[in-house]
């Protein structure tokens, strides 16, 4: 920089560096935007001189960070000056003053073009960086053809060429369409070929960005990569200057090697062996030295070499081998190059089969735990997490629960919870698993969430020989001096449940069990005090024979809770002061809590979104699709002592005792396993208010009514219910609780919900429909205490659709509920839905419904995004009728405009908002799935702001059935009352002929 | 009592510090550090005085080149805390007899450690006055050489008496030859007028400072023109007041040394002065004001480059009287290149540290008026439409022998067991608050 030249320059400078402070600084460098101010407003007297020197001071006036926004003409003017040093100048500020978005960008644009145009090559290079720096789309559209001229021009000095290269890499970001890719891609093999390295590594900085965005249209600079590989790994023909610390040219093959992850899997084999060969050669190469910097330069080559290994799914041995350089790196002292270990080796876990080899080296990566640096412990317990296995979970988990007392406060939680995890998704047997969670709760209370406990108590509720131990075990805990309260809450909850089977131990009667748990009562908070509340009335109702002691000692417990200043605790108090007294019908109320249905954990889910990193996910995933059953792996031979077999264990539903036949018989097995392993939401309606375990800590309330008065109602055909498909038999005499026309129409735009309900048993549906599939599960409770029998559940499937499911038991014990997996399959477009005919017998009196199912086919739509010119080329490229229809529709329910839209929304037909220009007109598009295939269906509807009964309706297809089914099916969600008693004014059954449920329907009507 | 400072440091302008005094050890030795990154190097400098970071709060005050900083991590009494800055640089002044920056402290540390020590404990503020501190803490501070005056050695002979006797800030057996009392009423105009001329806001607040150079114990009795001596004084000799202008006094706060009983009952303002120079009484008005000066200003945006600014200044007051040292201040856009002016007296150019164009005239007579001319002209910028907001004017000046109040002094008079005679002396004075016309 010619600063020597420029006294008012540096003088400015060196009174800007002598400023005593601030305050100072701000009055010399406004007095001097003053003065330029002055300068460049008579511009006569400036010469280039000063204009150059000005532009300077403003320069770095603006790198001080106050606010220059004029002299931008000035600045500009300078680019097309004829001298270096001004026009350095020039291009310098104008870089830094000037965004991508500004005006004066355009005066410029000649005189670079000019620029970079002509022979003069330091020039070409100030215009270059200033395009590079700037960037911008005018720019990129202007400048672009001239900027690939050079790249690829044989007469540029090198120099010039990979300015050229990153100045069109900038381009290219800023505006992809600058690069086509068939013309550049043989352009870029031919620049591959190219010898210079720094031109070589600055191309290659281009093929990255190129290549990220289209692997494909490159496929053929595949070859060229590796051969520079070759190269750069054989060490042939490179100069000294492009070896840093013996290493050729680091940084290229590193963005060699990115670039060839941007491929899939290499095919042909030569390139593939040379490949190897080459990754061969730097695994092998690198190793830890004394010296920096080189360390930091091969490990970023060798870092990324073990990237592209796993990218390219090398052989075993090429694995194993990357990871036993891993584990030197993780047994170094070194904290940098051990961190990278680590977290390299978790990268590892993605790909398969390494993990016998990574458990080689669990010893030092659970050394690594105990490191002085967070961030490594973190790695390193991030790494065990991943790599644990059925193998090493009890090593790990033990290690892990050691390590929780010595751990920071900020890992603890995260650790706790990956240590419940592991612990459940392993565990060899599940006594195991209760006393590591118990250990767990006893070392970090205050870090285990209440989805911990809570998981504990569903398997032990869910496995009858584990009752007795997990009783025993928190009695052994509950007598420890120092007892965290979610240890109370455990413990007070088995014992509850269970103390009884302990009863014959020593020091476990049922009041030493009490006296222990009320220990604890004064320290808890509140919402234990009220489990614990539940856990007495149990203890009690246990204690047989019934021991007054004990019932004088419980009594004076809950006498002083019914003043309690919580609701809850209060009310449960009363409840059971009265309850207790009950004497033998207190069993009934009390007795056990029945068996939980399976569901997700709830912390793996919660792991899941606690997960931040993309990596760290995904191996997550990963180990979840490997190890799907959880605690079902388990292995069945194992010394675990009397557990059922594992098909059994957890992943069904047990079928309650009293039920002759098993409830879900093999037919249901694969969804039901499906749900156990994650991919689906927990069946059970019951889970949809919260948590299941939380509802069932409530004190229980009796809501059938009893048996004795069925109530008395005359016929179910009432006028006044508009019923027009749900009939009943004539001698049903049992009414549903509320309509089923409304349940109907919830469930039409809902998922899941009740179908049917009536005092002995309810019927919810939950659906979960992907394109043209669905899976449908029927859940029949039995709300009564007396058993439902005679239980005959018939789908009459629409034509259109294929419907398949199980068989049902005949027989629903009291208060339990079946589950009904359904799978639905849609072959062709009909608004018509299925039926379900159920019946059963509520003592000697038979009860039949037919239901109609949510089967419509807003369920299978799902709306479609489409831009204006999308939406306009569609439509114009289906013609007329039959593919495109038009009706006017008449009657139509007076809604705004805006309803109207929310309406199409809530049926997944998707309104394209502002498409069209009449803001009373609606334009909407949805896709409709079916066996044969994706549809593309568009709609239009044109209302009447003068009269709102009235709209036209246009709807187009490529299908004519798929296009008349959605304009009927429109029609009847906008006509007035489309469920109307009245038989709805759709001609369909005319038109489409009567088949199906509808008509068998209509006959019984 | 309130908490008024943990800890009290005093910064120069580049972060160093130059003192700093623990009171209390709840704030750390390193919440300077503090002060220093988020407080002086943000933007936000000068325009808060309190500003919470980590949970201590830090109010500050810039005193010439010297920040004094006080922490607090306590919920302290921030206007006490100010109070205390203000009462200990008035302290300090009377120490080093003159200036207090920051060469001052660097040639005074002891003095400022001893007198630290004294005036706070523990947090709370002592005794600030230096009349008394001065008996105590002899130790001479290290004056500058023009203003260094004989000061004659006391002997700390009743400290007890001193702080808790009835006439605690008098010292009793003073002699002086010639008995003389120097009063002075300052006033400072604050004035906010719309561009039309229209008064927004406008108040005075002033205050009576006294000088005394009296023997013995006097004792002293001033009367005003104020509404409510008038008034009482009317009542007593039963007759009407006089028809002259009667001003009603806001506000009024005394000296310790006003006998407040009295005040109360017989609304004369009868005092035992201390000795040397002290404030007697700080007062506020709000009506009746007569505004030393009109200012007519006119400024034409002419296109985006020119601007022509035309500003008429008049003086309102006494045709024989003059202001002194008047500055008027027009703002201008900060793209400001060049100005021309015309002026009829003194002298006006662009500043452009102040974005102003200042106008300067040093003696302007009463009931004249004196213009000044611009044209300005701006250089383009980049962003078009910048609006500007258009400060107002303002303008500094001071007036001898005139009171934008019309408070006069009716009399004065002295009462001494001796029967001495004194000469008193008045002088009024009025000076320009924020003298703000928008435009």
């Amino acid at each position: 920089m010619a600063l020597s030249g420029m006294r008012g320059l540096s003088v400015f400078i060196s009174d800007v560096r002598n400023c005593q402070n601030k305050e100072q600084e701000r009055v010399r460098v406004d007095k001097e935007l003053a003065n330029i101010r002055t300068r460049f407003k008579n511009q006569r007297g400036l010469t280039p001189y000063e204009k150059k020197k000005y532009v300077w001071k403003m320069l770095y006036i603006y790198m001080l960070g106050y606010d220059v926004d004029f002299g931008h003409m000035e600045t500009v003017a300078l680019i097309s000056a004829p001298k270096y040093a001004e026009k350095q100048v020039g291009y310098i500020v104008t870089s830094c003053l000037l965004n991508e978005n500004h005006d004066f960008l355009r005066l410029v644009i000649n005189t670079v073009r000019n620029d970079i145009i002509g022979r003069n090559e330091t020039f070409q290079c100030l215009a270059l960086t200033m395009v590079g720096n700037v960037g911008g789309r005018e720019f990129s559209e202007s400048l672009a053809p001239d900027v690939q001229k050079l790249l690829v021009s044989n007469t540029c000095r090198p120099l010039v060429r990979k300015k050229a290269a990153l100045c069109l890499l900038r381009l290219y970001r800023k505006n992809p369409d600058v690069v086509n890719v068939e013309g550049w891609s043989q352009q870029m093999v031919q620049l591959l070929d190219e010898r210079d390295l720094g031109v070589l590594t600055a191309v290659m900085s281009l093929l990255v960005a190129l290549v990220a965005s289209n692997p494909d249209g490159y496929w053929s600079c595949l070859p060229k990569c590796v051969h520079i590989l070759e190269r750069l790994t054989r060490n042939q023909d490179i100069l000294q200057e492009y070896t840093y610390y013996g290493i050729p040219s680091p940084w290229l093959q590193v963005k060699t090697m990115r670039v060839l992850q941007y491929f899939p899997v290499v095919e042909d084999p030569n390139v593939r062996r040379g490949l190897f060969d080459v990754l061969q050669r730097i695994l092998v190469g690198t190793d830890v030295v004394k010296n920096v910097n080189k360390n930091n330069a091969s490990h970023a080559v060798l870092f990324e070499a073990i990237a592209l290994v796993m990218h390219l799914d090398a052989d075993k041995e090429m694995m194993s081998q990357c990871v036993a350089l891993l584990g030197k790196f993780v047994a170094v002292r070194e904290p940098n190059i051990r961190y990278l270990g680590l977290e390299n080796m978790t990268r590892m876990l993605l790909v398969a089969d390494v993990n016998e080899s990574i458990k080689k080296h669990q010893a030092h990566i659970i050394s690594s735990l105990k490191d002085p640096d967070i961030s490594i412990r973190r790695r390193s317990l991030d790494l065990l997490y991943g790599m644990c296995d059925i193998s090493n979970a009890k090593d790990i988990v033990e290690e892990l629960l050691q390590y929780l007392t010595t751990a920071d406060f900020g890992i603890r939680e995260e650790l706790a919870l990956k240590a419940a995890i592991l612990a459940e998704k392993f565990a060899p047997n599940l006594a195991w698993y209760v006393e590591v969670i118990l250990q767990l709760i006893e070392k970090a209370g205050d870090f285990v969430s209440d989805d911990i406990w809570y998981r504990v108590v569903q398997f032990v509720t869910n496995n009858d020989d584990l009752q007795a131990f997990a009783a025993a075990k928190a009695r052994d805990y509950l007598d420890k001096p120092a007892v965290h309260e979610t240890m109370v809450k455990v413990a007070g909850y088995l014992l509850g449940e269970y103390s009884h089977l302990l009863a014959r131990r020593p020091g476990c009667s049922p009041k030493e069990v009490f006296h222990i748990i009320h220990d604890k009562f004064p320290t808890v908070t509140t919402p234990t005090k009220a489990l614990l509340l539940s856990a007495y009335v149990k203890i009690l109702m246990h204690s047989q024979p019934p021991d007054q002691e004990l019932q004088a000692q419980v009594d004076e417990v809950f006498k002083r809770c019914e003043s309690f200043i919580d609701a809850e605790v209060q009310q449960r108090a009363v409840e059971y002061i009265i309850l207790s007294h009950k004497g033998p019908s207190m069993v009934d109320i009390m007795a056990e809590m029945p068996k939980f249905p399976e569901r997700q954990s709830a912390l793996i889910k919660r792991a899941e979104d606690a997960e931040g990193e993309p990596t760290e996910m995904s191996a997550t995933k990963l180990r979840q699709r490997q190890n799907s059953m959880a605690l079902v792996v388990a292995d069945p031979g194992s010394a675990n002592g009397g557990l059922p077999p594992p098909s059994e264990q957890l992943a069904l539903p047990e079928p309650p005792p009293p039920a002759p036949e098993p409830a879900a018989p093999a037919a249901p097995a694969a969804p039901q396993s499906a749900y156990a392993n994650g991919t689906n939401k927990a069946p059970a309606p019951a889970s949809t208010n919260g948590d299941l375990l939380g509802d069932l800590l409530a004190p229980l309330a009796l809501e059938a009514p009893p048996i004795s008065t069925p109530s008395p109602l005359t016929q179910s055909a009432d006028p006044g219910e508009p019923l027009a498909l749900a009939l009943y038999d004539q001698q049903n005499q049992i009414k549903p609780i509320g309509s089923i026309e409304d349940w109907f129409r919830a469930l039409s735009l809902k998922d899941s919900g009740v179908l049917y309900e009536d005092p002995y048993i309810q019927i919810g549906i939950k659906s979960e429909w992907r394109e043209a599939q669905a899976k449908m599960v029927l859940f029949l409770g039995n709300k009564h205490t007396v058993p439902l029998v005679n239980i005959r559940v018939l789908i009459l499937p629409a034509p259109h659709l294929k419907m398949q499911f199980s068989r049902v038991p005949d027989t629903i014990p009291p208060r339990a509920q079946v589950q009904v997996p359904v799978e639905v399959t849609c072959l062709s477009a009909s608004r018509e839905t299925a039926v379900l005919d159920f019946s059963y017998t509520i003592s000697t009196l038979p009860v039949n419904v037919k239901l109609r199912l949510p089967t419509l086919m807003n369920k299978i739509f799902q709306a479609a995004p489409v831009s204006a010119s999308d939406f306009v080329a569609h439509w114009r490229a289906i013609a007329g009728p039959p593919t495109k229809l038009q009706e006017v529709v008449r009657g139509v329910r007076p809604m705004p405009v805006s309803d109207m839209g929310d309406l199409f929304n809530s049926l997944h037909i998707g309104v394209a908002p502002g498409l069209d220009p009449n803001v009373n007109n609606i334009v909407a598009a949805t896709t409709f799935f079916s066996q044969a295939g994706a549809t593309l269906c568009l709609v239009r509807v044109e209302t009447d702001p003068s009269d709102r009964t009235q709209m036209r309706l246009t709807v187009a297809s490529q299908d004519p059935n798929v296009t008349y089914e959605v304009k009927e099916f429109i029609k009847e969600q906008v006509i007035d009352i489309p469920f109307a008693r009245t038989p709805a004014p759709t001609p369909s059954p005319a038109v489409m002929g009567l088949t199906g449920p509808a008509a068998v329907l209509a006959g019984l009507i | 009592m309130p908490v008024a400072a943990s800890a009290v440091y005093f910064l120069n302008l580049r972060g160093d510090v130059l003192i700093n005094r623990m009171y209390r050890d709840d704030v750390g030795g390193n919440m300077v550090d503090a002060f220093r990154t988020n407080i002086m190097q943000s933007k936000e400098l000068g325009t808060c005085p309190v500003r919470q970071i980590g949970g201590c709060s830090f109010l500050y005050m810039r005193i010439s080149n010297v920040y004094i900083v006080i922490v607090v991590s306590s919920n302290a009494n921030a206007a006490c805390a100010f109070k205390f800055v203000v009462e200990a640089v008035a302290l300090f002044k009377s120490y080093f007899g003159g200036a207090f920056d920051e060469d001052a402290i660097r040639n005074n540390f002891v003095l400022i450690y001893e007198l630290l020590d004294e005036i706070m404990d523990f947090g709370y503020p002592q005794n600030l006055s230096p009349e008394i501190l001065k008996l105590y803490i002899t130790q001479e501070g290290v004056g500058s050489p023009f203003s260094s005056k004989p000061q004659d050695i006391r002997t700390p002979a009743n400290a007890t008496l001193q702080v808790t006797g009835a006439v605690g800030w008098r010292r009793e057996g003073l002699v002086y030859k010639k008995n003389e009392v120097f009063l002075d009423i300052v006033e400072s105009v604050n004035l906010l007028m719309s561009q039309k001329g229209t008064t927004l806001q406008c108040d005075v607040t002033g205050k009576i400072l006294m000088k005394c150079f009296l023997s013995g114990m006097p004792d002293l009795k001033l009367g005003l023109n104020d509404k409510i001596g008038l008034e009482k004084e009317a009542e007593a000799k039963a007759r009407p007041s006089r028809s002259g202008k009667t001003i009603e006094l806001d506000d009024v706060t005394f000296h310790q040394c006003v006998n407040l009983t009295r005040f109360n009952t017989e609304k004369t303002v009868s005092f035992v002065p201390p000795d040397g120079e002290f404030e007697l009484m700080k007062y506020r008005i709000t009506d009746g004001i007569n505004l030393p000066f009109r200012v007519l200003p006119s400024i034409k945006e002419l296109g985006r480059t020119r601007m022509e600014v035309n500003v008429k200044v008049k003086s309102v007051f006494g045709a024989r009287m003059f202001a002194l040292g008047v500055v008027v201040k027009v703002p201008v856009p900060k793209h400001t290149a060049k100005a021309n002016f015309q002026v009829t007296s003194g002298r006006a150019k662009y500043n452009a540290a102040l974005d102003c164009l200042v106008w300067k005239v040093r003696k302007f007579p009463g009931q004249t008026e004196l213009t000044m001319s611009a044209e300005v002209e701006l250089i383009s910028t980049m962003e078009e439409k910048k609006s500007w907001t258009r400060p107002p004017i303002q303008m500094e000046f001071q007036v001898p022998m005139f009171t934008a109040s019309g408070l006069r002094v009716r009399f004065l008079k002295v009462w001494e067991k001796s029967g001495y005679n004194t000469v008193e002396w008045v002088r009024y004075i009025t000076k320009a608050g924020s003298y703000e016309i928008r435009c």
